[in-house]
């Protein structure tokens, strides 16, 4: 069958196996049908030698988490998440569709008022124990999800023609760490910005939707968000896989006018980072050296690997916070967006090797500026908040961070 | 569009389900592998090469690789072992259809000694990941393959694996004290010992560098050098080739042995420099990337005197590295030089011959000379203080009619490497590669004593058949080309 894959760029990859090691599902398995090259390699015989897509193939493209380590790693810049999403596409489109929950919790996300009212029918029945949390995490979710949320207002009143940035809200993030936005929102504004929020419109960036191979779903969402995000100001993300997205729209619907949307998009930090001193300014005393809190910086791979914007994250903490680096070289933590609910196996051994990388680095917090990321990690235990909670806290002048906020806690 | 497979996986018959069955029983049904595509990943390594597996399983520790084996024989297989499939001589790609036994799931350190300095470890262990693991120790383990971030130290094993750092520190070979072995008939030795010089024939020296012919490495007794106690890591530029290659013989001449001392030639320099953003000098016809170690203050002279040869070849410029992360900057772009040559050309094929330091220069042109006759192009990157050249010979594979010109360029270059005085491989290994190739190096005197040796452990040539030695190496071999292979 024919993949729907570009035959040059396909004939990129050039064996070396130099990807492997950066490849998290190769790194647990040892399997080269879980690698980058393995991956290659069997889109090769599907596509050029018209092997069929045998159930081998189908877990060898399926087990993916799409974390783009491999292309930073990859010396002959094979362009790989160009090569498995269309290939994944081909596979939801034919033998192997997505399963039918994740194709309803993917309907969800942009349904934004239903999956609101869903997320606090859910935390209700947590609080009455109706939710086992084995099945919550199963499914994803918060140990304890936002019964509440806090309601976000644009910077001043009214039609305030002073709103200089968007702040993209997004779906999960919105219903179930809200708090981060109001503390990203807290640390632009004490940066200088004045946020305009966008309408329901903006509830899903189609990330997931697109990393399922249903592509024509996230070619929707994408024309909603644009739709939704109108006008020249910059677009400040807060979620890297967010942004991630955002920031491919002019290849995914392949109009001039999604490469100028796409072009708006910034992850938060990046923005932050050119305005840093006036932070550190605001913070005054209190971001002073005794008190600071230790914080190990968790690249979440599509700010690290697609976005290549990880450095900015550090440069925004540095003022607040002692940073402590994992040694792990950014390998993926199997989050993976719908990862760790479609593969919970592999992203739990992936992510065991990342908490073995965080014990050995002797922090007590996580700073992950991804949503994705902050929730699989605190499953597991870890303390974990955003890296502008760290900066709000220190703005605030609550001293050290200590305990992750509430969605994200385990 | 490419190419059409010649072969097939193995068909489902009854014989194969048995053996199916038995590995699943012996093993973990979730760790033996039949499905086609995946079967098909077993059949390469990291070569142009091509064969096919008739099974792929994943044992864990030494019984399961011994119950692999004895599996394989009691089904008439032969059987292959396999690292990450990294190696650039097809050592690792399956002939006639054998049970392919892949090390990578046992990846465990087992054992650390600080105190004497070696370390057991499993056959999947990957060589940087050992060394990353000893950092904190000061010690390492001093064979560095351009692949070290990927490679297997049971695949270094195989192979007699080299890399930059081997010029002063020596190769694999030097860094194995004791192999823990599954024979080609089931049965578990240890070849070697931990004693500085254990008794009787040094077995552990045959085995090592022995690509899989003789057995499979379970375990490994790998020696562990201490850290250099200061490092210097220097890029010299040359505006012609000949001048870099002068300056390598002038460092050696005036009795300096660097840790490494690599060279690149301009295309290669250009396509690492557009990956690693190590600011090479583009411009350079050539540049040497020298490392010296040693104490501190034997280091400051030896940096005087290898820029001070340097510049009396023509050297235009000569830049030490600051600090470690302008070293590592300066090596990532070496390391990764070979992978980084699809920026230029979808293929490549590697050479890996060793030619006497002094005639580098004029093996160099002839590569040159050789490549541009059969119209492709060349880039050179090699272990310039052994005289291990790694020409890379760059083409489309999509383009009717190539390969041809590959492999007759390929062979002429071996062919002036050993009429120089060379051999036949550095540290790639003979593989399928290079195996026909033997005779041109070995009479059929020598040939038949390796045959031999090979004999006396793997009787019925079952163990990685028809590597390494070409067909005829013994005397009545019947050995045949073996089918199913293409390139």
């Amino acid at each position: 069958m024919h993949l729907g894959v570009d035959d040059d760029e396909l004939a990129t990859c050039v064996s070396c196996g130099l990807c492997l090691p950066h490849c998290p599902t190769y790194r647990v398995t040892g399997e080269e049908a879980l690698s980058p090259r393995g991956r290659v390699a069997a889109m090769r015989q599907v596509q050029w030698e018209g092997r069929p897509a045998d159930p081998s193939f189908v877990r060898s493209l399926a087990t993916c988490v799409q974390c783009r380590g491999c292309e930073t790693a990859c010396p002959s810049g094979v362009p790989f998440g160009r090569l498995i999403e269309p290939a994944r596409a081909a596979l939801a489109a034919g033998p192997a569709p997505p399963p039918w929950p994740l194709r309803v919790g993917l309907g969800l996300l942009p349904r934004h008022r239903l999956l609101l009212a869903a997320s606090s029918l859910l935390a209700v029945a947590q609080r009455l124990r109706l939710l086992p949390r084995g099945a919550a995490r199963r499914l994803g979710l918060p140990d304890r999800l936002p019964v509440r949320r806090p309601r976000l207002r644009p910077s001043g009143t009214g039609e305030d023609p002073t709103r200089d940035v968007w702040l993209f809200t997004g779906c999960v993030m919105d219903a179930w760490m809200r708090d981060v936005h109001r503390d990203v929102q807290r640390v632009v504004e004490a940066a200088g910005g004045r946020v305009a929020l966008p309408g329901p419109g903006a509830a899903c960036c189609g990330a997931l939707a697109l990393h399922a191979g249903l592509e024509d779903d996230a070619r929707a969402l994408a024309h909603r968000t644009m739709a939704a995000l109108p006008g020249e100001a910059p677009i400040l993300v807060d979620s890297a896989g967010c942004g991630a997205a955002l920031r491919d729209y002019g290849r995914l619907l392949g109009t001039p006018e999604a490469a100028a949307f796409a072009a708006r998009v910034r992850d938060v930090h990046e923005w932050l980072a050119d305005r840093v001193d006036r932070l550190a300014a605001a913070a005054g005393s209190r971001g002073d050296r005794a008190g600071r809190p230790r914080v190990a910086v968790q690249d979440p791979c599509h700010l690290r690997h697609v976005q290549r914007a990880h450095g900015a994250v550090r440069v925004v903490l540095a003022p607040f916070a002692d940073l402590v680096e994992l040694d792990d070289e950014g390998l993926c933590c199997g989050a993976g967006g719908a990862y760790a609910v479609v593969e919970p196996e592999l992203a739990g051994a992936v992510r065991d090797r990342k908490l073995a990388a965080i014990a050995r680095s002797g922090a007590p917090v996580v700073a992950s500026a991804n949503p994705g990321c902050a929730l699989h990690l605190a499953a597991a235990g870890v303390d974990v908040v955003h890296p502008c909670q760290v900066v709000a806290r220190a703005l605030a002048g609550a001293g050290p961070v200590s305990t992750p906020p509430a969605a994200a806690r385990s | 569009m490419g190419q059409t497979a010649l072969v097939s996986a193995s068909q489902p018959t009854v014989a194969h389900e048995a053996l199916v069955a038995d590995l699943a029983a012996a093993l973990a049904p979730d760790r033996v592998r039949t499905g086609a595509v995946e079967l098909d990943l077993y059949g390469r390594d990291a070569s142009v090469l091509r064969g096919s597996a008739a099974v792929a399983c994943f044992p864990l520790d030494t019984d399961e690789v011994a119950a692999a084996v004895r599996i394989a024989r009691r089904h008439g297989r032969p059987f292959v072992a396999r690292g990450s499939g990294t190696g650039l001589a097809g050592g690792a790609v399956p002939v006639g259809d054998p049970v392919v036994i892949v090390t990578t799931k046992m990846d465990r350190i087992l054992e650390v000694d600080v105190d004497e300095r070696v370390a057991w470890v499993q056959p999947g262990v990957v060589n940087l990941d050992l060394t990353r693991a000893l950092a904190r120790h000061g010690l390492h383990f001093a064979p560095d393959p351009s692949s070290q971030q990927a490679c297997t130290i049971g695949g270094n094993v195989a192979n007699n694996s080299g890399g930059p750092h081997c010029l002063a520190y020596g190769v694999t070979s030097a860094h194995v004290l004791a192999v823990e072995v599954v024979l080609p008939d089931g049965e578990v030795t240890v070849l070697g010992g931990l004693d500085p010089e254990p008794p009787g024939l040094d077995l552990r020296g045959a085995f090592v560098g022995s690509e899989g012919t003789l057995g499979i490495a379970t375990r490994i007794a790998v020696r562990l050098t201490p850290d250099p106690p200061a490092v210097a890591t220097l890029l010299l530029d040359f505006p012609t080739v000949e001048a870099a290659a002068e300056t390598v013989s002038g460092i050696i001449a005036d009795g300096l042995l660097p840790a490494a001392l690599e060279m690149m030639d301009q295309p290669i320099t250009r396509a690492a420099e557009e990956f690693a953003h190590a600011g090479y000098p583009t411009d350079a016809a050539a540049v040497l990337l020298v490392e010296l170690d040693g104490l501190p203050a034997g280091l400051a002279d030896a940096v005087e005197r290898v820029g001070r040869i340097g510049r009396s070849h023509g050297a235009r410029t000569v830049r030490v590295a600051a600090d470690d992360a302008e070293r590592a900057l300066l090596w990532k772009g070496r390391k990764a030089a070979f992978g980084a040559v699809a920026r230029v050309a979808p293929n490549y094929y590697l050479h890996d011959t060793v030619v006497p330091r002094t005639r580098l220069v004029e093996v160099l042109r002839e590569v040159y000379a050789i490549a541009e006759r059969h119209g492709l192009a060349v880039m050179n990157v090699f272990h310039a203080g052994d005289g291990n050249l790694h020409p890379l010979l760059l083409f489309d594979a999509r383009t009717p009619g190539v390969m041809d010109r590959v492999h007759a360029a390929g062979e002429e270059i071996v062919r002036v490497s050993i009429a120089a005085g060379g051999v036949l491989s550095g540290e790639h290994g003979i593989g399928l590669e290079k195996r026909d190739l033997m005779p041109l190096l070995f009479s059929p005197v020598d040939l038949d004593a390796q045959a031999r040796l090979r004999e006396a452990f793997d009787p019925d040539g079952v163990a990685n058949p028809t590597k390494v030695l070409p067909a005829g190496s013994r005397c009545g071999d019947l050995q045949s080309v073996p089918e199913g292979v293409w390139v």
